[in-house]
């Protein structure tokens, strides 16, 4: 480095020379080498560097002897600016002084760094001798575990065969039932259109109690309870719909107008729902599907004040049950 | 000694002093050398990515310090040499601080991702299925 300050100076004793001359020779050298000692920024900003790079742990722990050349690097440029050397010298020691300073908080990062990296290595084969304990015990494991899962593989195979094959009988089942359930509901529909058919010939009508067929009194024999032919007809038509539903059941119910005692009433509208009733047991339907009551002349249907109403009044219902048979008594 | 006449002295003197702040006679080579293996050497370790403003610098002022030896300003050469000595030092420093920052920083990267997957499998760790 360079040399000091002082070692410029010629190396003359001045023994015998006059306190006026050595002073004399002081002014000369202040005035030849610079100006009398004042602020330099940049010497200023070196020493703040150096105080906070002093302040600062890590160098001081790390890049001590860094630490120290900036220390003397600064006394130099100090030395030059009290020893009054030209503004242009202190800015190059200070400049230096700083590049030092800079250089020690380099160098103290990166041996910072590095005593990471010594503790990431031990970290790093701690965490990499753990995964491969856990990969050996794994594959212990995969091992033991491959046994029994080619035990259960077999199982497993035998077993899917099986439902494999119970799933295609479950489709064919299910095949046919579909098939058998659209056959029943053609056959339904079918059976419906037949009813629907019928009890238009009928004059059915639809009541709270359910299909209603009314056999008037003109059917029957005046005073009597044979039936006529076109009533004899309407038997017929309920016979046909009777074999064709073997399920539905009929309520057969006789009624009077007002006209006589309510016992002769009862008796004849009884008699009259029997004739029905006997008519479609003749042709074959089984009695106990056919229930008859005579009502006399209660419920009428019209005023027993008029002809025409007492008309309406004597007559037989005959009540269709619904498909599972039931039927509404009154 | 013998005494000189006392205006004899002080001229000489001041001559000397002057001289001497002006222009050191002993031509920087030796800092000049110095400087310039400091420049091949922080190249050498990356600063010329790594601290290229440094380098820049030390560069510049080597090439100073080169051309004022030319010229015979002594003290210039010198200056600029001792200054690009310490550029260069300090691009290397920088360099290498920042090279090992890496390495740190990698190091504990691939731990930290090792460790993740070490605590990920950790869930399937449990005795497989039947």
């Amino acid at each position: 480095m360079r040399r000091p300050p002082s070692s410029r100076f010629p190396r003359y004793s001045l023994p015998h020379l006059s306190p006026l001359a050595l002073s004399s020779m002081a002014l000369a050298v202040l005035t030849a080498c610079g100006t009398v000692p004042t602020s330099n920024p940049a010497l200023d900003n070196a020493v703040a560097s150096l105080r906070q790079a002093h302040e600062d742990p890590t160098v001081r722990e790390h890049a001590a002897a860094e630490l120290q050349q900036a220390d003397d690097a600064l006394a130099r440029a100090r030395a030059a600016q009290a020893s009054s050397d030209r503004g242009g010298e202190v800015d190059h020691l200070a400049y230096l002084a700083r590049q030092r300073i800079y250089i020690a908080q380099e160098v103290a990062g990166r041996r910072r760094a590095e005593h990471d990296v010594t503790g990431a290595t031990v970290e790093r084969d701690r965490v990499r001798l753990a995964a491969r304990t856990r990969q050996a015990d794994q594959a212990e494991r995969r091992a033991d575990s491959a046994d029994r899962q080619a035990d259960a593989a077999t199982r497993s195979a035998v077993e899917s065969q099986r439902l494999a094959r119970a799933s295609a009988l479950q489709t064919a089942v299910a095949g046919a039932v579909a098939s058998a359930a659209q056959q029943q509901a053609q056959d339904a529909q079918l059976r419906a259109d037949g009813l629907t058919q019928l009890l238009i010939e009928l004059d059915a009508r639809q009541t709270q109690r359910g299909m209603v067929i009314t056999i008037g009194d003109v059917l029957f024999d005046t005073s009597r309870s044979g039936l006529k032919a076109d009533g004899q007809r309407n038997v017929d038509r309920l016979v046909n719909l009777l074999r064709q539903h073997p399920n539905r059941r009929v309520l057969i119910e006789g009624y009077t107008d007002s006209v006589g005692s309510d016992d002769s009433n009862r008796a004849l509208s009884d008699r009259r729902a029997n004739t029905v009733r006997t008519a479609l047991m003749d042709q074959g339907i089984g009695g106990e599907r056919l229930a008859a009551h005579g009502f006399g002349e209660r419920h009428p249907v019209a005023s027993n004040d008029s002809a025409d109403g007492r008309q309406l009044n004597r007559r037989v219902e005959i009540v269709l049950s619904d498909e599972s048979g039931r039927v509404t008594p009154r | 000694m013998h005494p000189l006449p006392l205006r004899t002295a002080l001229a000489a003197a001041c001559l000397l002093v002057m001289l001497g702040c002006a222009n050191p006679t002993r031509a920087p080579t030796a800092e000049i050398a110095a400087s310039s293996a400091a420049v091949a050497r922080a190249d050498g370790a990356g600063a010329s990515t790594l601290a290229s403003m440094e380098m820049r610098n030390a560069r510049g002022k080597l090439e100073l310090a080169q051309r004022a030896l030319v010229q015979g300003e002594h003290e210039q050469a010198r200056t600029q040499a001792l200054e690009a000595q310490a550029d260069a030092e300090h691009a290397l420093a920088k360099a290498e601080g920042a090279k090992a920052r890496q390495a740190a920083d990698a190091l504990v990267e691939a731990t930290r991702v090792l460790r993740l997957e070490l605590e990920r499998q950790g869930p399937q760790n449990s005795p497989t299925r039947n």
